[in-house]
């Protein structure tokens, strides 16, 4: 096990660093510059988190590794597949959270208390980090028997726009109305179908109330448990499309 | 009570539609050099992945060393060295990096060997393996296929893409461990000149099943040509384990799998033959494109099939 994980560290440190240094950058030089709010610099740091993070980790672990062929090579050694699944799902988790993780920790360090409070910073960066999460389980399910990082990084893609439109109308579906930046709105309760989608997380808090949090919490656990049980059934198998 | 190493009995594997094993059956005994021959695409890979718990059979048994891959299929892979077809390594780490990642996984892994297996095999260890020549990676493999000292080697076309001076010495740090250790080894090729020289047996798969299993010394001496006239066409298309006719001119050509009673028909008919002894790709050849009913064709022992 060891072994795997020093194999799957050397592979895929870059990127932790790659993710790390765009998002830590980015808070840091424009909570530094200061041409928006913290709150709305801090609302792009995370859409970029969300957008960028999944589906880095998720084409990286497996189908670049079928791309290379050396993942028929690691299954073809005396260990069992689930733990070379384990050692990856761990590592696409800890690709995905630490970006996040290091952009929270600049974000507090130089701005925590400034214009938001810390505890709503933090809180922020919880949020994205589980909207992130849910989007790299469905990432990494869905690509996990493609034959190539190129497919896989277009899977990824489209599974997260489809998830940007079901946010999309789900929101038209709650709010009827058209959002301009003159107009103040009055946000009304989120449809209770929001749970399903991975951006429920994105929600401020005041918007939404504790019991569909936690109903979306609950839902999205479950959600990414079965994504990931249906990953590891598939994932010793041949790719899709693969000859014989 | 069976020595047997590898034993696949009635093994039919589909993908899809396509039929790759059509009722395979094989049987390889402790300490021979077993040649796996086959051309490509006719399930030499995907049986060898079953051997290895891969895969599984859709019908039919497989043993390894006295287990079920599908069932121990770990177990299997801790006594087994297996070299894959073209095998893909992990490009970014040094040789010293790919011996230290692969040794933790086998109990029995023998440092010492490994040590002496880099010297023989001239393996620079701080280089990467993505700088590594072709026939370089080649011996990588093969050394990490024997480091924990297997009791049986799978070798799935291991010289695939090299060039011949790189074949011939591979063959030749293949020989060199042969002769030191007592180990099984299957040696899946399509290249007949190069399994001639190492194998007890061989296997001949064709369309899913083995067409010929027997002692490279059996085939040689029984899998005969014979040169005959072309009067003698009749008989000869009626001769016991035909592999191959071919006609050229006035003469004919016939390819038997068992040149004994064929000589007794010859004699008995009293057609007069010129018999030819064949190599192992030229009985290959007979067996996997041979044809049992001669070609129109006139030109001399060219083949129409």
């Amino acid at each position: 096990m060891r072994s795997l994980l020093w194999k799957e560290w050397h592979e895929q440190s870059w990127k932790l660093a790659f993710g790390s240094l765009i998002l830590g950058a980015f808070a840091l030089i424009g909570l530094h510059a200061r041409v928006v709010a913290d709150e709305l610099l801090l609302q792009w740091v995370c859409f970029l988190a969300v957008a960028l993070l999944p589906v880095l980790a998720s084409t990286g672990l497996v189908p670049a590794e079928r791309d290379d062929g050396t993942l028929e090579s690691l299954l073809s050694l005396p260990i069992a597949p689930w733990r070379v699944f384990a050692v990856k799902s761990a590592m696409g988790v800890v690709l995905t959270a630490g970006p996040i993780f290091i952009a929270a920790i600049v974000s507090l360090v130089f701005a925590g208390g400034r214009e938001m409070p810390g505890a709503a910073m933090a809180g922020l960066y919880v949020r994205t980090l589980a909207a992130a999460l849910s989007l790299f389980f469905w990432m990494y399910a869905l690509t996990v028997r493609l034959p190539t990082e190129t497919r896989a990084s277009l899977i990824a893609m489209a599974v997260l726009l489809m998830w940007l439109l079901i946010a999309l109308g789900l929101t038209q579906a709650a709010e009827h109305t058209v959002w301009h930046p003159s107009v103040e709105i009055t946000v009304p309760a989120p449809s209770p179908l929001w749970v399903i989608c991975p951006f429920v997380f994105l929600i401020p808090p005041k918007n939404i109330g504790p019991t569909l949090m936690l109903g979306a919490v609950f839902i999205q656990a479950m959600i990414a448990a079965l994504l990931l049980v249906w990953a590891s059934r598939r994932f010793a198998r041949p790719a899709v499309s693969e000859g014989l | 009570m069976s020595n047997a190493v590898i034993e696949m009995n009635n093994v039919v594997k589909n993908f899809g539609r396509k039929r790759v094993l059509n009722g395979e059956n094989l049987s390889v005994q402790q300490g021979e050099t077993f040649a796996y021959l086959g051309r490509n695409g006719a399930g030499k890979t995907t049986s060898i992945k079953m051997l290895l718990g891969l895969l599984k059979p859709d019908s039919g048994t497989v043993r390894v060393l006295g287990l079920d891959p599908a069932v121990s299929p770990l177990e299997v892979r801790r006594r087994v060295g297996y070299v894959a077809e073209d095998q893909a390594m992990f490009g970014w780490m040094r040789v010293q990096q790919i011996i230290s990642f692969v040794a933790p996984f086998y109990p029995t892994w023998d440092q010492k060997w490994a040590a002496e297996l880099t010297s023989r095999f001239e393996l620079p260890l701080k280089t990467k393996i993505k700088h590594l020549s072709k026939g370089q990676g080649v011996r990588l493999a093969l050394l990490l296929a024997l480091a924990h000292r297997p009791e049986l080697v799978i070798l799935d076309d291991p010289t695939l893409g090299l060039d011949p001076i790189m074949r011939k010495e591979f063959l030749r740090d293949l020989v060199g461990y042969l002769q030191g250790e007592k180990v099984t080894v299957f040696f899946s090729s399509h290249l007949l000149y190069e399994v001639e020289p190492v194998a007890d047996v061989v296997a001949i798969l064709d369309h899913g099943r083995i067409v010929r299993q027997d002692s490279t010394e059996n085939l040689r001496e029984r899998v005969k040509r014979f040169i005959l006239s072309a009067s003698a066409e009749n008989a000869a298309s009626k001769l016991p384990g035909l592999l191959d006719i071919n006609r050229s001119g006035r003469q004919i050509s016939i390819v038997v799998e068992d040149a004994q009673p064929a000589i007794a028909a010859l004699q008995r008919e009293q057609i007069p033959f010129d018999e030819i002894a064949l190599n192992l790709d030229e009985i290959f050849e007979a067996y996997v494109i041979g044809r049992k009913e001669p070609a129109n064709a006139e030109p001399p022992l060219e083949r129409v099939a």
